[in-house]
């Protein structure tokens, strides 16, 4: 995990560098202010506050827009060819429990940031899950909790913990294959990481993999999965985008906010 | 004795009846939203219908509950005003058209869900919060309908209109509001009413 992570760090670094000299950073231009005789200007002008768009940080556009290039790349010309493949020859049963399966693994992840956050009811709820899910559930590949017991799983992971201590997100930063990002978010990836039970290190405890070509192997495969989970969500939602990039950057920011409110 | 006895049973009346009145407004949408869901829901088990025809008829049966002029204005922010009167007209136009043709695309990936309404929250006199659950089979996807009450009521529409959907925290407007603004940073307002008008 430590040589993945530190060489999609440095990955970044380089092409942020690049981009920065040669692209400056778009200042908000000054909104004209030529009055319109129009009888809906009051009505407008009530819903400016709500309406408040928060410009979000990004010294690092240039290199963005690029990499969301060239994940949409991968993902039209790679993954969903593949993913289809995948889902043609899987039961919809049989990806949904994959995807049971690999969100049981990332129990520790969840269940030590609600720890962290303070979040007791639902560190309590996690464990539940994940003694029933792994018991009852056939090592997870089943969800008894929530159709049973109604035990629903928390997302949270070390980004959010910062955030919930009021850490900002820092510069918008897009990772390699993984999609849209900010510098405390992928920061994060790493003590997250310690707490995986996918990793490929030497721990004190088990792990799914011994060696990086069998973490890497495992990582693709549960991106496949998931892919073929939401393929159609995902492609109805990107009819919507007039520029991708952007209409990815807001949505992710604006998530991420939200969970963190949570 | 008597007198305050009396005095304090009609400030309760009154008090009550002040509450009662906003909460009736909200109850009165949140049946309103559930009767247009069920017959939404009609429409799209209507096997008899071709695609386009179900997609059609859901559309104009929903569109007295969106206000998506309103929404086309905001999205632009203050590049609104800059408009002329001819371009702010197509510019609506082309926006109402996107989102009716982005709504009927969503429908088709229906899949026996239900619609729970989760929360109802007045933030304002005139602003309403509707925040429901989209229940599938496997998970669970929170939407929140943002409603305002138009001061001057509007002809052929409802009293209360939606005016922001929000899908997990993301807000439909807010994401709109930051793309047309990154475009016309590097292009002109006619190069946005083009790609406006591939979408739809």
């Amino acid at each position: 995990m430590r040589t993945i992570y530190l060489s999609i760090v440095s990955c970044m670094l380089v092409f942020g560098l690049s981009a920065c000299s040669s692209k400056s950073v778009a200042k908000p231009e000054e909104a004209v202010q030529t009055q319109k005789s129009d009888g809906a200007e009051d009505e407008l002008a009530s819903f400016a506050d709500e309406m408040e768009v928060q410009e979000i940080y990004d010294p690092l556009k240039g290199y963005n827009r690029a990499m969301t290039r060239f994940n949409d790349g991968a993902y039209e010309y790679v993954f969903k060819p593949v993913a289809t493949g995948y889902k043609n020859v899987l039961h919809f049963e049989v990806r949904n429990s994959i995807e049971n399966f690999f969100e049981n693994l990332y129990f520790p992840v969840r269940f030590a940031n609600t720890l962290l956050q303070g979040k007791f009811s639902y560190a309590a709820e996690e464990a539940g899950r994940f003694v029933c899910n792994t018991t009852v559930g056939v090592l997870g590949f089943f969800d008894p909790a929530k159709s049973y017991f109604e035990l629903e799983a928390h997302e949270e992971d070390f980004g959010q913990t910062l955030g919930f201590y009021g850490v900002g997100g820092g510069p918008h930063i897009v990772l390699p294959l993984l999609g849209p990002s900010n510098l405390r978010d992928t920061l994060s990836l790493y003590p997250d990481s310690f707490l995986s039970l996918l990793d490929y290190e030497e721990r004190s405890y088990w792990t799914l993999t011994d060696t990086p070509a069998e973490y890497i192997g495992v990582k693709v495969l549960e991106k496949t999965n998931t892919i073929s989970l939401h393929m159609d969500k995902y492609d109805k939602m990107k009819e919507d985008a007039v520029d991708l990039y952007p209409f990815l950057r807001d949505m992710y920011e604006q998530r991420r906010k939200k969970q963190i409110e949570e | 004795m008597q007198y305050i006895y009396k005095m304090v049973l009609v400030l309760g009346m009154v008090l009550f009846c002040a509450q009662s009145v906003a909460a009736n407004e909200q109850v009165e949408l949140k049946e309103h939203f559930l009767k247009k869901i069920d017959e939404v829901i009609l429409i799209v088990e209507d096997k008899k219908m071709t695609k386009d025809e179900r997609n059609g008829t859901i559309v104009k049966s929903l569109t007295p509950m969106f206000d998506f002029e309103l929404m086309a204005k905001l999205s632009l922010g203050s590049k609104w005003r800059e408009l002329s009167d001819a371009e702010g007209k197509k510019f609506v136009a082309l926006y109402v058209e996107r989102m009716k043709q982005s709504y009927s695309s969503k429908i088709d990936a229906y899949k026996d869900e239900k619609v729970e309404i989760k929360k109802i929250e007045q933030t304002k006199e005139d602003r309403i919060t509707l925040v429901s659950d989209l229940v599938s089979q496997t998970q669970k996807l929170e939407i929140a309908y943002k409603f305002h009450k138009p001061k001057v009521p509007v002809a052929s529409k409802d009293k209360w209109l939606i005016y922001d959907v929000e899908i997990l925290g993301v807000s439909i407007l807010k994401t709109d509001m930051a793309q047309f603004k990154e475009f016309l940073q590097t292009k002109s307002m006619a190069e946005l009413m083009d790609a406006l008008a591939k979408q739809s």
